[in-house]
């Protein structure tokens, strides 16, 4: 059972740390908030799960409530994550903010 | 110019930092903030009030005035910015949306007024249509967010959370459908009228509850003497008097939230906006 848990928070680390590397080396905005949108949510689900798992070593009672309310935690992030990504991508569509390309970096 | 900024920045910060040397350890038993009452609220709490969660009982129990007037402060602020900002006067000019072919029309005269109605809807100049998927989402978030703000004000005194964190939240789900659709639509669903109201009943609950106290025969705030109105729960009265105190300053955060809200983004007029 540890082992299952030791390897999904390695595994939630690993995109963790993948998504900060992503967004100090992409070029521009848009691409920036790809990794900060979708590997957050995919770390956060992983990680959490892990911890569950940890929680649900002895089963009682309390420790389930405590598993459902983590599990709560992780629909919503699921959610809110993305749509927060999408709404800021859209907010700088609607400013006006051109995407980034090869040629503009030449220049 | 820069260098001097930073000259001063340095020594400011070098002074500052000169000044925390005379600071005791972290945790240490000797220190001031942990020799006088700190002691007495660590052991005595839970005897005194019944309150599994101490930092509550401090700041509602043994410190009532200082949250009473704290929620007074914040009542204050609500009512500062709604006298600065808000603004009473019409536009100068009108935009309509005529409903069934979606044009928008440019109304110049002020006092040429359309009905709204089945044909005409508000337009404001710089609409952009609201996003479907986050109206989807809020919509669907927003109730969740509610009983969470609930879940937070209720077990004030049992864990973390109470008045203030929970009122924040509740009012924050309120802005979040400002956001997410329009201001507009908040405003339709939430008057104006009733948050001035609420943001006066949560002060009023509070010092009303100390005064009912005076009533019964206590001091101000002595939440122990109103056990005869609730009878059969004498043990934990104080934790209770605390919930209904807290549930006042929930109120009362959650107006004043959503009242400063609407009428910074919209600059007092509570036409358009965010």
């Amino acid at each position: 059972m540890n082992i299952i848990v030791i390897a999904l928070l390695v595994f939630g680390l690993f995109f963790f740390l993948a998504g900060g590397i992503g967004i100090m080396r992409m070029p521009d905005f848009y691409s920036r908030l790809h990794p900060a949108g979708k590997l957050d949510t995919l770390a956060t689900l992983a990680m959490v799960m892990g911890l569950v798992l940890y929680n649900l070593n002895e089963i009682s009672l309390g420790t389930i409530l405590v598993s459902i309310k983590m599990f709560l935690i992780v629909f919503f992030v699921s959610l809110a994550s993305p749509t927060a990504t999408h709404t800021i991508v859209d907010a700088g569509m609607r400013a006006g903010l051109r995407h980034w390309t090869k040629k503009k970096q030449r220049s | 110019m820069r260098l001097l900024a930073f000259i001063i920045v340095t020594l400011t910060g070098a002074f500052l930092l000169y000044g925390t040397t005379e600071f005791p350890d972290w945790g240490d038993p000797n220190s001031p903030a942990s020799l006088h009452v700190s002691n007495y609220y660590i052991e005595k709490t839970y005897e005194d009030t019944h309150a599994p969660n101490f930092v509550t009982a401090v700041v509602t129990d043994y410190r009532g005035f200082d949250t009473m007037f704290e929620t007074a402060v914040i009542f204050t602020a609500g009512i500062g910015c709604f006298l600065l900002l808000r603004d009473f006067r019409g536009k100068k000019e009108h935009y309509y949306q005529h409903i069934p072919s979606g044009v928008i029309l440019h109304v110049k005269d002020e006092k040429k007024l359309l009905p709204i109605g089945k044909e005409f809807g508000y337009m404001d100049k710089e609409w952009v249509p609201p996003d479907l998927i986050n109206k989807t989402v809020c919509r669907i978030l927003i109730p969740f967010i509610q009983i969470y703000a609930l879940y937070v004000v209720a077990h004030g005194d049992y864990s973390p959370g109470g008045g203030f964190q929970g009122g924040v939240i509740f009012g924050s789900s309120l802005i979040l459908l400002a956001i997410s659709y329009d201001l507009k639509t908040l405003v339709e669903r939430v008057k104006e009228k009733l948050l001035g109201i609420f943001a006066a009943l949560g002060v009023l609950i509070y010092a009303g509850t100390g005064a009912l106290c005076l009533l019964m025969g206590g001091n101000f705030l002595d939440y122990g003497k109103l056990a005869p109105l609730i009878p059969g729960h004498s043990g934990h009265i104080r934790a209770l008097g605390m919930l209904v105190v807290e549930i006042g300053v929930g109120i009362a955060v959650m107006a004043v939230m959503t009242l400063i809200y609407i009428n910074i983004v919209s600059e007092g007029r509570h036409d358009e906006g965010l």
